[in-house]
């Protein structure tokens, strides 16, 4: 309900003093001023409830957010601004209202000015803006109104250890206690070693330092060894965008993730049979990011088609040779003959470029990001074969149900 | 600050409408201070015509009970209104309605 101001109250004292003396003294000048005082904070609150409802229907919310899609506890910037009708006499202040599982606070600010605030989303999930307030007062009344149907844009924020590289099923993200079985069984920690100095304190674990009697830290799958290849697969089309951001965020996470761990982690990023970037080795956070800075499905200019691959090939051949009834023998050798030739002939460029990469990275593990869309993956089955030569271990981070890849250690699920 | 300088001035008016001993001479004189109490006058007619209706009440009535109880009847309904409206308004830009 409105409010009313000092004035306002002044006058129904006014008024109160004013009815008494008209009763006790019977003065009907007394009381026509009592009663049409009365009357004029009546039409004063009548006039307030109109310019409002003017002030309602001119409303217009102009709110941008920086990043729609974040992470639980990131910070995404706000810009708002609220242009509305303001009638003689009445003064008017919006302020924002941020989403009721975010930290931050929106300043109060004149329509037509642009408000900037930042917002931390610590929940997980779909979530809006709580609308605008707008604080409207005249020299009689004030009132706030919130309006709720200016919520758009949605945030989407996700778990702050999904996108991580060891925030898998299992292993916790934060700092809480971890329990070494559970941590040993999952894909986030793969072990402990001795703390060494620089290494992060927060992956101390006390359990295992208090039983040892001296520290001891965990290590995260894919950094036991050397800093992992981070090999992104980038779809040759426009997929669901929400999986294809949530594949950008796992991405991201990943090497912010490794940076942030130890050793940093080098950077592959592939679409059928075409090497886009390659960054080897780096521990500049900064530079891994602007490698995977507009991420997006990259149509290749030469596509491979079922092409497993010289080595693969060549396993065919000897294959081939091999086995089978006696009136095949002729054929089968026909055959390996023709694919030891395709083997050895084709110039294979993406295997090399590969290889390449491989060669100047001292990964002894390969994380392999990719959507598995439907259609020919038979670059990753390149990619997953030249790790392999290497003696590398190979996980493959894909959605759930997406399948695997011929040669992959292990998948987790995205 | 201005408003309380103002505020004072209507103090100062309404003694002087209650020194007034005829009705219609506080009627105008009310009409004035209140007109002079304000800087937008926007449908102050409005609230003319019915502090001239209580005016015509009170001169009808002869008395100042009934008057003022009547008022104060009105004023009730008024409030109810501004209440429903209010709501209404509330509605509105919350989306509900």
């Amino acid at each position: 309900m409105i409010r009313p101001t000092w004035t306002t109250r002044g006058i129904a004292a006014l008024v109160l003093v004013l009815a008494t003396v008209a009763l006790l003294l019977r003065i009907p000048a007394a009381a026509l001023a009592a009663g049409s005082l009365a009357l004029f904070l009546l039409w004063r609150g009548w006039r307030f409830e109109q310019d409002l409802s003017a002030v309602a229907a001119s409303v217009a919310v102009e709110r941008t957010v920086d990043r729609t899609i974040l992470r639980q506890g990131a910070a995404a910037t706000v810009r708002v601004r609220v242009d509305l009708a303001v009638p003689a006499g009445f003064s008017v202040r919006v302020r924002d209202i941020p989403p009721a599982v975010a930290s931050g606070e929106a300043p109060l600010v004149l329509p037509g000015a642009t408000a900037t605030y930042t917002v931390r989303p610590m929940v997980p999930g779909e979530t809006a803006f709580g609308g605008v307030v707008i604080e409207a007062s005249d020299a009689f009344f004030a009132r706030d109104l919130v309006f709720r149907r200016f919520a758009e844009p949605q945030i989407r924020v996700y778990p702050a250890g999904r996108a991580g590289s060891n925030g898998g099923r299992g292993a916790g993200n934060g700092d809480g206690e971890v329990d070494p079985r559970t941590s040993l069984a999952g894909q986030g920690i793969r072990g402990f070693r001795p703390y060494r100095q620089g290494d992060d304190l927060r992956q101390v674990d006390w359990k295992v330092t208090a039983r040892r009697g001296t520290l001891y830290v965990r290590e995260p799958t894919g950094l036991e060894g050397g800093a992992p290849l981070i090999a992104v697969d980038l779809p040759a089309h426009e997929s669901d965008p929400e999986t294809f951001a949530r594949f950008s965020m796992a991405v991201s996470g990943a090497v912010e993730g490794a940076i942030n761990s130890r050793d940093g982690c080098s950077l592959l990023v592939v679409a059928n049979g075409e090497v886009v970037r390659f960054l080897p080795q780096t521990q500049d956070i900064r530079e891994a990011l602007a490698v995977l800075g507009g991420l997006a499905p990259h149509e290749p200019g030469a596509p491979l088609y079922r092409s497993p691959g010289p080595a693969v090939l060549a396993v065919r051949a000897r294959a081939a040779r091999r086995g089978g009834r006696e009136e095949e023998t002729a054929y089968r050798e026909r055959l390996g003959r023709i694919l030891s030739c395709s083997a050895e002939l084709s110039p294979a460029p993406f295997a090399a470029a590969v290889r390449a990469a491989l060669a100047r990275t001292d990964a002894d593990e390969v994380r392999l990001y990719s959507l598995l869309l439907p259609g020919d993956n038979s670059h990753l089955v390149q990619v997953v074969h030249e790790a392999k030569v290497r003696g590398m271990r190979v996980v493959l981070q894909a959605p759930a149900g997406a399948g695997t890849i011929p040669g992959v250690d292990a998948v987790e699920v995205l | 600050m201005e408003y309380d300088r103002r505020f004072l001035l209507l103090c100062a008016g309404e003694v002087l409408v209650v020194a007034v001993g005829n009705i219609a001479a506080a009627l105008v004189l009310q009409v004035i201070v209140l007109a002079a109490f304000l800087e937008d006058r926007r449908g102050y007619p409005v609230f003319a015509a019915a502090a001239v209706v209580f005016a015509a009440l009170i001169a009808a009535s002869g008395t100042v009970y009934l008057p003022l109880i009547a008022l104060a009847a009105a004023l009730g309904c008024g409030y109810l209104a501004l209440a429903l409206r209010d709501y209404r308004l509330v509605r509105r830009a919350g989306g509900g309605a």
